[in-house]
């Protein structure tokens, strides 16, 4: 098989393969209508007291690491634009959020393990499943790549996160999350999100 | 096609931004208006990648129920299809994986490069079908590079920001890819 022959088949697929039906548009939208507008509003943002916890948390590790480290900022050039835009607690709980998570999935097992190790990972993954929400909801969601990373950790976080409810299921639910993290290179793009915030340091 | 530059895009004569902006307030009109500027592409594009009419069905009733669930993190750097793009193969990689878990019926791609009969050359829909079945047993991620690439054409650039990984590694699966269907079309290399 030739390349001209596969682009030639390949053309001719965009053409004749799965052609789709016409969409059933009216039945579709009742359903979306009342699966958004219709339902009670489901619980996206975590209960008050975690939500003041976490801001807490990370505003005193903001002032704690801004003074630490202010003295040596004001003698290094800013090289950097890729946090420019949002300020320093942001970017130090970023950093922070992409390290624990990296740790998680790299300690995530790949295939099922029993009672305690699940729920262990399933509370870490709540925690930073949480900050996870308010970084999106926060000036570093600003940054479309930083943001593009939180929603598929956001996605990754909440699989884990239900880890013990799908205990059953729980071979196949952790190697669709393994599948998920390889798939969308998870990992490598922590790292390198992680080195670049770093790098601007 | 999308794309990527952003400009207001004007949906039955409205400003989408405006739109969206209405969504956020309740407003179940500009919700429908915005629903029908955008399903038929969404629609398409989720059969392209799962190929069954009613998992198609329902699973662009997720991508909408999703995208409106998470407007308000729509901030317009990009432009709002490539946004529901997104979520639509997100979406459905995840709704395939599922499927394919309840079903446990993967094709290989040894299945697929059956040795065909030496008397007679294969017939156009032969190949066709051997062409489907190659790209089926694809990985998902370098099934959804041919398929948003080569058959729904989107650019790298595109794709790179609906499945959120690198240019580069968008080129490089739909090499990898391309280089697998080869292999398993080899023996009609005599054609």
């Amino acid at each position: 098989m030739t390349d001209e022959k596969l682009q030639e088949l390949l053309q001719e697929a965009s053409r004749s393969w799965r052609v789709p039906p016409e969409p059933r548009v009216g039945e579709m939208w009742e359903s979306i209508e009342a699966a958004h507008f219709d339902r009670p509003r489901q619980r996206l943002t975590p209960r008050w007291w975690v939500l003041v916890s976490a801001v807490a948390a990370a505003l005193v590790f903001g002032v704690a690491i801004g003074r630490f480290s202010a003295v040596d900022r004001a003698a290094q050039p800013q090289i950097a634009v890729s946090r420019a835009g949002f300020q320093e607690p942001y970017g130090r709980q970023t950093t922070e959020l992409l390290g624990q998570t990296a740790v998680l999935l790299a300690a995530l097992p790949r295939e099922g393990s029993e009672g305690a190790g699940q729920t262990r990972f399933a509370a870490q993954a709540e925690q930073l499943l949480v900050t996870t929400r308010l970084l999106l909801d926060s000036p570093v969601a600003s940054d479309p790549r930083l943001r593009v990373l939180l929603e598929d950790l956001e996605l990754v976080l909440a699989q884990v996160a239900q880890l013990p409810a799908a205990s059953r299921r729980n071979a196949a639910e952790l190697e669709i999350i393994n599948e998920a993290l390889e798939e969308r290179d998870v990992v490598p793009r922590i790292r390198t999100a992680v080195a670049s915030l770093s790098g601007d340091d | 096609m999308t794309g990527l530059a952003i400009k207001p895009a004007l949906v039955g004569g409205t400003d989408e931004q405006t739109l969206i902006t209405r969504v956020l307030d309740g407003d179940r009109g500009a919700a429908r208006t915005l629903y029908e500027a955008h399903v038929h592409r969404v629609h398409r594009l989720v059969f392209r990648l799962c190929g069954d009419e009613e998992l198609t069905h329902d699973l662009t009733q997720d991508v909408f129920i999703r995208a409106f669930d998470q407007l308000s993190r729509f901030r317009g750097e990009a432009a709002f299809s490539t946004w529901i793009h997104r979520i639509a193969v997100s979406v459905t990689l995840n709704g395939l994986r599922k499927v394919r878990r309840l079903r446990t019926r993967e094709l290989s791609l040894e299945g697929a490069s059956h040795v065909p009969d030496e008397t007679s050359a294969p017939s156009d829909p032969e190949l066709k079908e051997r062409l489907t079945r190659a790209i089926e047993a694809l990985p998902p991620g370098a099934r959804a590079s041919v398929i948003l690439h080569d058959i729904e054409g989107y650019t790298h650039v595109e794709i790179s920001a609906m499945l959120g990984i690198a240019v580069g590694t968008s080129k490089a699966r739909l090499f990898d890819a391309r280089v697998k269907l080869r292999q398993a079309l080899a023996d009609y290399a005599r054609e």
